[in-house]
């Protein structure tokens, strides 16, 4: 038995400190799906704090042969979905840690400063369009991208089909490219005269 | 090649093989559309995660024992509207019953006094009665006859007394 799981037993006794051991190892996971969904920092703190008192209130309805993150990152995906559909937020975001993009599909592993720093302007970038997104699709985005989580961990955490997940994450993924384009209208690269347009 | 399949590799935004990425880099210079996929997958898969702010556990903490203080608060309430609505629909049903005791204290007095005297009265009579019939039957029991129904008698109730013992274990899950 890992650590993760005797915290989650001994917590189901009532143990808070094995509690606090679990908000410990997920306040990040928790906080950063929220911050994504909501877009403001108190609203996501709001929002985390929210999810882990609901995950201590409901210990007991936690299946152990579910993985205690997919089960922690509903609650908040559905907290924060909740919160979106009933109250219309604009979204100022720009992340402390991140700074400010052009194109070529670049290594996303080379320890460049000046690929580093086009990493950084694109996720800024990429946070401002997340609003623009349906609440559904936009956690699915959170979780495949900033969670890792495989499509069958997305479709089990929004309680969807696996098929339901692939398709919301395609629609988002154009969504995301056509503000992507509307946003950057001098990357637009040049069509040469010889050439087809691409539709 | 056309520009379907570039833009289905990007869209479902799955590895591709060396020569898939190399004919995508050439597309992706001609057309707009599959940059744009491209550059927004691209910034998809550099993101990074943000951290509360320091002290979340313990404001965590701070806020469950508020939490619990309210729900305490509440469970109170709740306890003492309970109370006081249960004793005023008591009043409200038996209230008229009572006053009207209290007015004549005598009669309710005497009334009570009645019916236990007559409880009193029915339980003497039952005793001599069953005493009468226990001594007319024994005439007609022989000793045997009443060591076999004692017997019997005495295997049901050890048959009942295990069966009850047994059954509550079971229900406890023992």
């Amino acid at each position: 038995m890992n650590d993760e799981m005797a915290w989650v037993i001994r917590a189901q006794q009532g143990n808070e400190e094995a509690f606090t051991n679990l908000v410990e190892a997920y306040q990040t996971h928790v906080y950063n799906l929220c911050y994504r969904m909501l877009g403001e920092p108190e609203l996501a703190e709001d929002a985390a704090q929210e999810t882990f008192l609901r995950a201590f209130q409901h210990l007991h309805r936690y299946d152990s042969k579910r993985p205690f993150a997919t089960w922690l990152l509903s609650i908040a995906a559905h907290y924060c979905i909740d919160r979106l559909r009933r109250r219309k937020f604009s979204i100022i975001s720009i992340d402390d840690d991140e700074d400010d993009g052009g194109f070529e599909l670049p290594d996303a592993d080379a320890p460049n400063p000046e690929s580093e720093m086009i990493h950084g302007e694109q996720r800024t970038r990429m946070q401002g369009m997340l609003k623009h997104l349906d609440s559904v699709d936009r956690a699915a985005i959170v979780l495949r991208y900033w969670n890792d989580c495989s499509e069958a961990e997305i479709a089990e955490t929004l309680h969807l089909t696996v098929s339901a997940v692939k398709s919301r994450l395609h629609r988002a993924r154009r969504e995301l490219a056509g503000l992507w384009q509307e946003e950057s209208p001098l990357s637009k690269p040049e069509r040469r005269p010889h050439e087809s347009p691409a539709f | 090649m056309n520009h379907r399949p570039f833009e289905d590799w990007l869209l479902e935004d799955q590895p591709l093989t060396p020569e898939q990425k190399r004919e995508l880099q050439s597309h992706l210079r001609t057309c707009a559309t599959c940059a744009a996929i491209a550059e927004s997958n691209l910034a998809l898969h550099s993101a990074r995660m943000v951290s509360p702010a320091a002290g979340f556990v313990d404001r965590f903490q701070t806020r469950l024992i508020a939490q619990r203080k309210a729900t305490r608060i509440r469970q109170i309430i709740g306890t003492l509207v309970l109370v006081i609505g249960g004793l005023g629909l008591i009043y409200w049903l038996v209230g008229p019953f009572v006053q009207e005791a209290m007015r004549s204290p005598a009669d309710w007095i005497t009334a009570a006094v009645g019916y236990f005297l007559f409880v009193l009265t029915s339980i003497q009579t039952l005793s001599e009665v069953s005493f009468i019939l226990v001594r007319v039957i024994q005439t007609f029991i022989s000793p045997l006859g009443w060591l076999v129904l004692i017997s019997i008698f005495g295997g049901l109730g050890l048959i009942w007394t295990v069966s009850i013992t047994r059954f509550s274990r079971l229900l406890q899950g023992v």
